[in-house]
């Protein structure tokens, strides 16, 4: 195969153009970082000139470090990448632009106080007597702006301009610089339904003069609208490619959320108790002025689990975050055991009994350059044993850590190593044992295989499963669905913000069925979630 | 690909590895830093050289100096009195990676505060100088917790609203010198000095016969202060939460911690601290104030914070040393007419390493942060 590539690679035009080669190939790309989480598993990935492709994947997936490897960002552990055919190594983002790869990312790096054209034109500046042309870089923006029906004034300052101009400067500025391929990376999440369809329109004739675009996205419906092909990835692997015509948005779904073989979870009956915590009416507005959180209501008892599904990006972060207090509660109550919480500081929260392993808890679950014995007493070191009389006491720190080390068999020789030498999956044992130790009532874990491997989430599975064993509520918020479904006692979807489902019963439940909800398909009326709190 | 973990899991030779590991990694850390001073002396003699003057003169002068003569000790031990406490007062803020600049005017306010009882109101022996001292701690403490509360709860960035504070405190000072505590018919702009017993007696005072110029007894207080600063950091809850804060500070509010009033206390407590440098300068070394007391104390205080890697031990190290530097620079001064720029140039150089370094620092962190983030983007 490699040398029939190359063959194709020296060989004349004509015969290029009877089997023309993929504008750009990546084969078998493998990217594992310092801490030992893989975020691409044997990827292979292959765009065909002057196409709309796709690439989906929940959050997590692995898509956007794949498009970095592409751009030069990251670089690859194993793998091969062909641009045009020619095997290349792109080490930085200007290797690249060489090679007709451009990128517009989430966050637009663009100077605010500069004039569009000014930006078009930056790094690249068209320049007379050694100054910048100013008249020739607005020309120029001009020009690529009508040729390629991407309006912009070029004379405007960034500043003043709104977001969808913004990212029409991007774009032009990575055309500026000769892109062939543009990778847009979840190019609608900052726009109005109005500046997509316009962006939409852009892209296609974009690709009508001979460009490339790959799409990247969790929005099925744009998926299905602009692309001629789509290739899913799934934690860290790539699923599959296949034509958009040939498939409708729950066929993606389906292979976005996956049909792996289910994990095999021993879960003994349930011995659910009292109402451990109970949710009343709970509203979020963040502080742009968006609604989050609308009206959810929900109860979790002793002993059992309630999983809650959903897409990322629905309100579970900021469920989580209101009940733990690490986010005000704009309306509604939050009550544990009796008590209501809904004002709690995060201390105040932990210390009612509420234990939370986080959805980041790499970034915000540990502190990397403190000692594990320092991590695992963040939520206790003003309480005894470890303060006495205002002072704070090593030894019991120590004692601590070497306990829990031994418990949660976490691989490190004693609790002095900062946790950042610790790879993923004991970081997490980390969290998970400061966490358990601090014999919560209720148990928050968000999203508590993330990124690890297989064995970390067999782990994690034990230990959430033993807690609820031992009469813990737990709150288990998941975009996994074999996850949530294989752990929960009842579960319930969150979509845009509010409950749109909420199963007791979770034997008969086939994915199929959740996936409806998750994907705003179907509701249920709020009766019917209501007589299953 | 997973494989399956070791069965037995050696820990003894995992943790002899670790301990070599560290002694490995501090060495390097002491190696840069001494690298750091090398290079830094190296660049002063060539600009020396340069300027055409002779380098070997005057870096026998430098580095010979300060101990050519007990009086020239005396000022060595003097100014590093001050250095120390200035050092021991930013570590605290630092330690929370928050960046306070204020130790200028905090040391101007404490000073101040304190001269007002030092100098009218007679007390007893030690009462005299305990009192004037919780005065200016409790002063710039309260100038300290200023930028803090508007770090924490307004998001006000410190470095700026520090820097404003000095100026306007450092003007406040001289406003109050010259139109109040200097006495009427007085043609110098300075104040009355302060009560007998608010005074700090010099060693030369105590052991007379033994010159060592005005270094005195408020050497007492930078010994207070590294047991007092490093228990803080090291030994008591709030350092606990000041290091977690400076570590990541997402992390601290999620496990529980009330980040906000840590991140205000921070800079009050090194406020307090700062004031007994301003407190060593009015009842230890001049017993009056004068306009310009503080001179670059607060500036050269950061930089011997940074040198030590704000680590309250070494502290009384980094700023002995850069006490050294700036006494051996005045003898360089006199002897051989390079100019006080020399150590100026010496002293750049110095923190524009330790800069690069602690840059380089936060740079590895913030990747390995972004690398973090990416894995589950």
């Amino acid at each position: 195969m490699n040398g029939g590539r190359a063959r194709l690679g020296n060989c004349d035009h004509r015969c290029c153009e009877m089997n023309q080669p993929p504008v750009v190939e990546m084969r078998d790309i493998v990217k594992e970082y310092p801490n030992g989480v893989r975020a691409n598993e044997r990827v292979s990935f292959e765009v065909r000139p002057q196409e709309i492709h796709a690439l989906v994947g929940e959050n997590g997936a692995g898509k956007s470090t794949l498009m970095k490897i592409l751009y030069g960002m990251e670089r690859p552990t194993a793998g091969q990448i062909f641009v045009r055919g020619q095997p290349v190594t792109i080490n930085t983002p200007h290797e690249a632009i060489a090679l007709g790869i451009g990128m517009v990312h989430q966050n637009f790096m663009l100077v605010p106080s500069f004039t569009i054209a000014e930006n078009v034109v930056l790094g690249n500046e068209p320049l007379r007597g050694g100054f910048l042309d100013y008249k020739a870089a607005v020309e120029v923006t001009r020009n690529l702006s009508e040729r390629y029906g991407l309006v912009v004034d070029p004379e405007a300052t960034v500043d003043a301009v709104p977001v969808g101009t913004r990212q029409r400067v991007e774009i032009l500025k990575a055309l500026y610089r000769g892109a062939d391929v543009l990778i847009l990376d979840e190019p609608t999440a900052v726009l109005t339904p109005q500046e997509t369809t316009e962006l939409f329109a852009a892209i296609r004739q974009l690709v009508g003069s001979g460009k490339t675009v790959i799409f990247i996205s969790h929005k099925l419906r744009e998926v299905k609208e602009i692309s001629d092909r789509v290739s899913v990835m799934r934690n860290a692997r790539m699923v599959n490619t296949v034509n958009t015509a040939e498939v409708d948005e729950e066929q993606i779904a389906r292979m976005m959320v996956g049909r792996e073989v289910f994990l095999k979870v021993d879960k003994p009956p349930m011995q659910s108790g009292r109402p451990v915590l109970q949710v009343r009416d709970l509203e979020y507005v963040s502080e742009a002025g968006v609604e989050t959180l609308k009206r959810v209501s929900l109860n979790v008892c002793a002993g059992e689990i309630l999983g809650i599904a959903g897409v990322e990006g629905n309100g579970q972060t900021e469920l989580v975050e209101v009940i733990t207090g690490l986010r005000p509660a704009t309306a509604g109550r939050v009550i544990l055991d009796g008590l209501d919480i809904t004002r709690f500081s995060p201390r105040q929260v932990r210390q009612a009994g509420v234990a939370h392993i986080p959805e980041d808890r790499l970034t915000n679950g540990v502190a990397l350059s403190a000692s594990i014995a320092e991590n695992l007493i963040v939520d206790r070191y003003e309480q005894p044993p470890f303060t006495r009389r205002g002072l704070m006491q090593p030894d019991e720190v120590a004692r601590n850590a070497e306990a829990l080390i031994e418990q949660y068999a976490i691989r490190a020789p004693d609790g002095t190593l900062p946790v950042g030498a610790l790879s993923g999956g004991n970081m997490q044992k980390v969290v998970v044992a400061r966490e358990l130790s601090s014999r919560p009532k209720l148990l928050i874990a968000a999203q508590p295989t993330r990124g690890v491997d297989i064995g970390a989430s067999e782990f994690m599975y034990e230990q959430l499963l033993q807690a609820r064993s031992a009469g813990v509520a737990i709150l288990l918020v998941s975009a996994d669905l074999n996850e949530v479904m294989s752990l929960s006692d009842r579960i319930a979807v969150m979509k845009d913000g509010r409950l749109t489902a909420m199963f007791s019963d979770v034997s008969s439940l086939t994915e199929e069925e959740i996936g409806y909800y998750m994907l705003g398909v179907k509701h249920m009326p709020a009766e019917v979630i209501a007589a299953n709190w | 690909m997973q494989s399956a973990a070791p069965i037995s899991f050696d820990r003894a030779a995992e943790r002899k590895a670790v301990q070599d590991e560290r002694r490995r990694s501090s060495l390097i850390d002491l190696g840069v830093t001494l690298a750091t001073i090398v290079a830094a002396l190296l660049l002063g003699f060539i600009v020396i050289w340069l300027l055409g003057k002779n380098p070997i003169q005057a870096y026998e002068a430098l580095l010979t100096g300060p101990l050519t003569r007990m009086g020239r000790a005396g000022r060595w031990l003097e100014v590093a009195t001050n250095l120390i406490l200035v050092g021991l007062s930013v570590a605290i803020p630092f330690r929370a990676r928050q960046f306070s600049l204020g130790a200028q005017g905090q040391m101007v306010v404490g000073a101040i505060m304190g001269a007002l009882v030092a100098i009218y109101l007679p007390l007893p022996p030690v009462i005299g100088v305990l009192v004037p001292v919780a005065v200016a701690m409790a002063s710039s403490f309260l100038l300290g917790l200023l930028p803090g509360l508007m770090k924490a709860y307004l998001n006000a960035n410190e470095i700026v609203s520090t820097l404003m504070l000095n100026a306007i405190v450092l003007r406040l000072y001289d406003f109050v010198l010259t139109y109040f505590l200097k006495p009427a018919g007085s043609s110098t702009t300075r104040s009355l000095p302060v009560q007998p017993t608010a005074r700090l007696a010099t060693f030369s005072d105590i052991f007379p016969g033994l010159d060592l110029g005005r270094f005195n007894l408020g050497v007492i207080f930078v010994v207070l202060s590294i047991v007092g600063v490093w228990l803080l950091l090291e030994r008591m809850p709030f350092g606990y939460a000041i290091r977690t804060i400076g570590a990541n500070e997402n992390f601290a509010r999620y496990g529980g911690i009330n980040t906000k009033r840590t991140i205000a206390l921070s800079f009050a407590a090194g406020g307090a601290v700062a004031a007994l440098a301003g407190m060593h300068l009015l009842m230890g070394v001049h017993n009056r104030l004068f306009l310009d007391i503080v001179g670059n104390i607060g500036w050269d205080g950061i930089t011997v914070a940074l040198l030590a890697r704000n680590n309250p031990l070494l502290v009384p190290i980094s700023g002995l040393f850069y006490a050294y530097l700036l006494v051996g620079g005045d003898r360089v001064e006199q002897q051989v007419q390079v100019g006080s720029e020399l150590v100026q140039v010496i002293q750049a150089v110095i923190i524009l390493m330790i800069t690069a370094q602690v840059l380089g620092d936060w740079i590895r962190a913030r990747r390995a942060h972004g690398r973090r983030i990416a894995d589950s983007g």
